[in-house]
C-alpha cells in the first residue's frame, strides 16, 4: 500500500509542478479513500526541520540551523492507525536547506 | 537451563540485535526507525546526545562532533575529541552507547543481561576485550563474542539442511555499504572455525551509487544542459546545486536496487537545475552498470584468490561461498565469483541480517552463566526518582511543551520519544533537577509518549510511559457551536428523509468537512426533478424539518449542464467559519459541475415548497397518531395534538399565498412556525416512538432467537450474530431510523429461516386467520379452505404456496410508504 500512496504522491506533485489543477479534486478523494482506510499522509513541505523528527530522512544541504526548512519532499510521512493506536510506516524523504 | 538467547551484531556502519526464542530469531525493529538497523553512529550535541540515524543529520555541518566509523580503531589508544563536550571520546565508550541504544530496541518486559556480540574475523585479542569492555560498560552482565564470519555460516547451516561429515572450506563474502571483508571458515562435523582473513575497510556499496552518478546521470545532464565540470560542482562545499548530489545519490541507489533484478531500469530526472526544471527520462541497462562496477567487484575476486592461494588451497577445495552484505544483492557479483572459483555460490540467507541471525542462534545454545537473582538485588537498590510532569493534555497546536521536575541525585538525562515513532529528542542532560522540551504533534491523533531517565553512564533508570496529548481538540476558549449541524439525506429503507450529522454540538469553530455522498436519483438535464442540498442546525436525532434550516441549495434540471445520474457521486464540502458563515460547495460528478454557495445567518434561503413539503410528511403522522389516540381514549394527549394539527394547517394555507418571490419575511415567518410546531410534536413523540421502536426490536428479537435455537437454523447463527454486533449502540442512539432499519434487518432474517422450510408455514397460516382486512375476502375464504384441506393431507408445500396467496391479498404498508416517499420529497443524496 505504501508504494501505492508514494506513486499518487508523486503524481500530485507532478501536476502542481506543471500548475495543472484539473485534477486536484480526483486526488484529493483518493486522500480521503487512504485516510478512510486508517492511512494518515504528512506532507512536510516547508516545515522547520528539527533533527528530533524521527519521521523523516533529511538530506541536508549546508547548515543545519534553528532556521533550516524542509524544501524538497520526496516521499511523503505515512503513518497506520489501527484501533486507535498510531505507528509509523514509511519515513518521509526530505531535503533540508 | 538458562541460555543467553540475546545477540548483537556491532557492525562498523550499522548494528542490529536479535533474539532465540524456542528455534525461531526475531530480529527487533529501532522503535523510532523501521528498520532492524542502527546507524553506528553518534552526534554530540553540547548538552544533547543523538545516536543512530538522526546523528547522520549533522555529518555535513558538524563532522568535528560527530563519531562513526569507531570499530575500526577498537583496542587502540586513539580517542575521539569531541568538543561540543569538550570531553575525549574512547572507541569503547562510544560503542557502549551504541549497545545501550540496541537495548531500547528491545520490549521492556525482557531483562537483557548476558549477550553475545559479533566481531569480525581480523580482531585480535585487543580489540576483542575491548569490545567486551563495551559490553560491560553498556550494562551487560556476561558477554561472549563470535565471529561474523561463523556467525554468517551459523545462519546459512541453520537455515539450510547441509549435512556436513568431513571437512570442508568454506568462503564467507562479507559486501557492505562501507566494507569489504572475506574469510575463509574450516567446517568439520558442524563445528565451525575461521583460518584465515582479508580485506577492505573502504570499499562498499556506497561506491556504486557515486559510480552511476559520475558516470551515467552526470553526463546525461552536462550533454542535455551544454554543462561541464558538474561531478566536481555537485560536491563541492559552494556549489551552486544545493542538494542535487543528494538527490541523485537516490535515483542512482533506486537504479542500483531495480537493477538487481531487471535487466534495465528508466532513470526519470525532474530536477531543479540553474533555476530552471529539467525534466529527461532514460533508460539504464544492466549492462552498462555492470561495466562500470566491475573494476570494484575484481578486486573483490582477487582478495578472494589471495586468500584461496595464502592457505595452500585449489579453488576446487573451496565447497561453497556464502554471501553477506547488502551489496551482494547485485547479480554481477554472484556471476564473477561462480565464474572465477567456480563453486556453488548461496545467496539464500539474508544479507544484512545473517550475522546477528547467526549470531542468535548461537546465543540460543550458549549456558548464560550469570543468574537472575544475584542482578535483582542490585536494582532494588537503585530508588526509583521520582517525577513531576506538566503539560497540556488538548492542545491545538502541533507543538507542545513537556515539562518535568525529578527529585532524584541519580538521575542526569532525560529522553522523550513519541510512540508511534515520529519524533526523538535523543538524550539531554537536566538542567537544576528538570527538563523543558517542545514536542511536534502528528495533526488530529492522541500522540502518546515514552519519557526515559537515565543516570550519568546513560543507563535508563525509570521509564514513564503515560503522557499523551490530544492534538485538535481545545483546552483554550473558542466559539462553540451551539446545537448539532446536519445534512438532509434519503433514508431508502425507510422511506423517509433523515438528518446526517456533520458536525456535533459543541465543537470549536471553525469547522470544514468533506462528504462523499451517492446520487440517489437520477435527475435528467431541463426536468423538473432536483436534487436538494439541505443543512440544517438541530438535533441530529429529531426529524429533519424541526431543526432551522441554515443553508439550503436547489439544483434542479435546468441547472444542470449534463444528466445528472443515479449513483454517481457527490461531493459535498460544507464550511462554517468562526464568524458563523456557511460555506457550501457541491460537486457533480457525472456533469463535472460545481455548484458554490455561501450564507451567512442573516439571509436564509427558504423555500415555500419545502415548508409545504414537510407539513405535509408530517401531518399525515399527526393525524394517524391523533387517531390511534382517541380509540384508546387517551384525550389529553390527542388534544395536545390536535392543536399541533391546526397550527400546521394554518401555517400551510398561510403559505399557499405567497410564492417563492415573495420579498417580505412572511416565509422566514412560516418557517419558524412551521419548524417550531415540528419541533412540538417531535418532543411530543420521540421518546415515546423510540420506546416503542425498541420494544418492537426485543419483540422481532426474541420471536427470531425461538427460531434461531433450533437445530436445522444453526446456519443461520453467523448473519444473526453479524446484525445485532452493534446492537447496544444502535439502541442507545435514540435515533429510531436506525433501530427502524435494524428491525428491518431482523425481519429479512425471520423471513430467510421461515421460508427455509415448508412446515414453518403452518403457524403461518393460523395467524392469517386472524386477518380481516384482505383486498378480496371471497378470494381468501377460498384460499383459507384450500389450506385447511392441505394441512389435514399434511401436504405443506401446498400449504406455502396457499400463504404467499393470502399474503398477496393484505394491504402492503410498506409499499404504500414507498410510493408516498416519491421524487419530490426525496433529497437526492443517499
Amino acid at each position: 500500500m505504501t508504494e501505492i500512496i508514494n506513486q499518487i504522491f508523486a503524481l500530485d506533485l507532478k501536476m502542481k509542478k506543471d500548475s495543472n489543477e484539473s485534477a486536484n479534486r480526483y486526488l484529493d478523494r483518493i486522500y480521503h479513500e487512504f485516510e478512510t482506510m486508517g492511512f494518515q499522509i504528512v506532507n512536510p513541505i516547508g516545515k522547520s526541520y528539527r533533527n528530533e523528527m524521527t519521521d523523516v530522512d533529511a538530506n541536508i544541504i549546508g547548515d543545519l540551523n534553528r532556521h533550516s526548512k524542509i524544501t524538497k519532499v520526496l516521499k511523503p510521512v505515512i503513518y497506520q492507525v489501527e484501533n486507535n493506536e498510531t505507528i509509523l510506516l514509511q519515513k518521509g524523504i526530505v531535503i533540508v536547506e | 537451563m538458562k541460555t543467553i538467547n540475546f545477540a548483537i551484531d556491532l557492525g562498523t556502519t550499522n548494528s542490529l540485535i536479535a533474539k532465540y526464542d524456542d528455534g525461531n530469531i526475531k530480529i527487533y525493529n529501532n522503535p523510532l526507525g523501521l528498520k532492524q538497523t542502527l546507524p553506528s553512529c553518534i552526534a554530540f550535541r553540547g548538552n544533547r546526545t543523538v545516536i543512530g540515524d538522526k546523528a547522520l543529520d549533522y555529518l555535513e555541518k558538524d563532522a568535528e562532533n560527530i563519531c562513526m566509523l569507531f570499530k575500526r580503531k577498537m583496542g587502540t589508544q586513539d580517542t575521539y575529541f569531541v568538543p561540543s563536550i569538550n570531553k575525549e571520546m574512547s572507541p569503547i565508550e562510544l560503542s557502549s552507547l551504541i549497545l545501550k541504544e540496541l537495548k531500547n530496541f528491545v520490549n521492556d518486559e525482557d531483562t537483557l543481561n548476558s549477550v553475545v556480540i559479533t566481531i569480525p574475523a581480523s580482531f585480535d585479542t585487543i580489540q576483542s576485550n575491548a569490545t567486551k569492555k563495551a559490553g560491560y560498560m553498556a550494562g551487560f552482565k556476561e558477554v561472549v563474542l563470535l565471529q561474523e564470519p561463523i556467525a554468517a555460516c551459523l545462519a546459512f547451516a541453520n537455515t539450510s539442511t547441509v549435512e556436513v561429515t568431513n571437512k570442508q572450506n568454506w568462503i564467507v563474502y562479507d559486501f557492505g555499504g562501507g566494507t569489504f571483508d572475506v574469510a575463509l571458515v574450516e567446517v568439520n562435523d558442524r563445528e565451525l572455525k575461521v583460518t584465515d582473513n582479508l580485506g577492505d575497510n573502504y570499499l562498499g556499496g556506497a561506491d556504486f551509487d557515486n559510480l552511476i552518478v559520475e558516470h551515467i546521470i552526470v553526463p546525461f545532464i552536462e550533454d542535455k544542459l551544454g554543462l561541464t565540470n558538474l561531478w566536481k560542482d555537485l560536491k563541492s562545499k559552494e556549489t551552486n546545486y544545493k542538494g542535487l548530489y543528494f538527490e541523485l545519490l537516490k535515483i542512482a541507489e533506486e537504479a542500483k536496487k531495480e537493477l538487481s533484478h531487471y535487466e534495465e531500469t528508466e532513470i526519470e530526472l525532474d530536477i531543479d537545475i540553474i533555476d530552471d526544471n529539467f525534466y529527461e527520462q532514460f533508460v539504464i541497462k544492466r549492462e552498462q552498470f555492470e561495466s562500470l562496477i566491475s573494476p570494484k567487484v575484481e578486486q573483490t575476486i582477487t582478495f578472494i584468490q589471495d586468500v584461496i592461494k595464502n592457505n595452500q588451497l585449489l579453488n576446487s577445495q573451496i565447497e561453497r561461498v556464502i554471501l553477506i552484505g547488502g551489496s551482494t544483492y547485485v547479480p554481477l557479483i554472484k556471476k564473477r565469483i561462480a565464474e572465477a572459483i567456480g563453486v556453488e555460490v548461496n545467496s539464500s540467507i539474508d544479507p544484512t541480517s545473517a550475522v546477528v541471525h547467526g549470531a542468535a542462534y548461537y546465543a540460543g545454545s550458549k549456558p548464560a552463566s550469570v543468574s537472575e537473582v544475584e542482578i535483582e538485588k542490585e536494582i532494588i537498590e537503585d530508588n526509583a526518582p521520582e517525577v513531576k510532569l506538566f503539560y497540556e493534555q488538548n492542545t491545538r497546536d502541533l507543538e507542545e511543551l513537556i515539562t518535568g521536575k525529578i527529585n532524584s541525585d541519580v538521575a542526569n538525562s532525560f529522553r522523550i520519544m513519541r510512540k508511534d515513532g515520529g519524533y526523538d529528542s535523543g538524550v539531554k542532560t537536566l538542567e537544576d533537577g528538570s527538563f523543558s522540551e517542545f514536542v511536534p504533534l502528528l495533526e488530529g491523533r492522541l500522540n502518546q509518549f515514552k519519557i526515559q531517565l537515565l543516570n550519568a553512564a546513560l543507563d535508563v533508570i525509570r521509564t514513564l510511559d503515560s503522557v499523551a496529548i490530544n492534538q485538535g481538540s481545545y483546552n483554550v476558549q473558542g466559539q462553540p457551536l451551539p446545537n448539532d449541524i446536519c445534512m438532509e439525506v434519503d433514508d431508502l429503507d425507510a422511506s423517509a428523509t433523515r438528518l446526517e450529522k456533520v458536525f456535533a454540538k459543541g465543537s470549536i469553530l471553525p469547522l470544514k468537512k468533506r462528504i462523499y455522498k451517492t446520487a440517489s436519483k437520477t435527475i435528467l438535464q431541463q426536468s423538473k426533478s432536483n436534487l436538494i442540498i439541505n443543512i440544517i442546525e438541530g438535533k441530529s436525532k429529531g426529524l429533519p424539518s424541526s431543526g432551522l434550516s441554515i443553508g439550503y441549495i436547489e439544483i434542479s434540471g435546468k441547472d444542470l449542464e449534463e444528466d445528472l445520474i443515479k449513483g454517481t457521486d457527490i461531493e459535498i464540502e460544507i464550511e462554517v467559519t468562526e464568524s458563523r458563515d456557511l460555506k457550501i460547495n457541491v460537486f457533480l460528478q457525472s456533469c463535472d459541475q460545481e455548484f458554490k454557495n455561501v450564507f451567512s445567518e442573516s439571509e436564509r434561503a427558504i423555500s415555500i415548497g419545502k415548508i409545504n413539503m414537510e407539513i405535509n410528511t408530517v401531518l399525515g403522522d399527526v393525524e394517524d397518531l391523533i387517531k390511534s389516540n382517541n380509540s384508546d381514549e387517551n384525550f389529553e394527549y390527542s388534544q395536545q395534538l390536535e392543536t399541533i394539527r391546526v397550527g400546521l394547517i394554518e401555517t400551510q394555507i398561510a403559505a399557499s399565498l405567497i410564492d417563492d418571490n415573495d420579498v417580505s419575511d412572511t416565509k422566514f415567518q412560516l418557517d419558524d412556525k412551521k419548524r417550531k410546531l415540528i419541533q412540538d410534536f417531535d418532543d411530543l413523540t420521540r421518546n415515546k416512538v423510540i420506546a416503542n421502536e425498541i420494544e418492537e426490536y426485543r419483540d422481532t428479537k426474541s420471536s427470531l432467537e425461538y427460531h434461531l435455537n433450533k437445530e436445522e437454523n444453526e446456519r443461520f447463527q453467523e448473519k444473526y450474530a453479524r446484525i445485532i454486533k452493534n446492537e447496544r449502540e444502535v439502541i442507545n442512539s435514540g435515533n429510531k431510523y436506525l433501530i427502524r432499519s435494524k428491525i428491518k434487518e431482523l425481519d429479512e432474517l425471520y423471513d430467510a429461516i421461515v421460508q427455509s422450510s415448508d412446515e414453518n408455514f403452518i403457524s403461518y397460516f393460523l395467524n392469517l386467520k386472524f386477518c380481516t382486512d384482505f383486498s378480496n375476502q371471497r378470494k381468501a375464504d377460498r384460499l383459507f379452505k384450500q389450506g385447511d384441506q392441505a394441512m389435514e393431507k399434511q401436504d405443506y408445500k401446498s400449504l406455502r404456496h396457499i400463504v404467499y396467496g393470502l399474503s398477496a391479498l393484505l394491504p402492503d404498508y410498506e409499499k404504500e410508504k414507498q410510493k408516498n416517499f416519491k421524487d419530490d420529497s426525496r433529497t437526492g443524496l443517499s
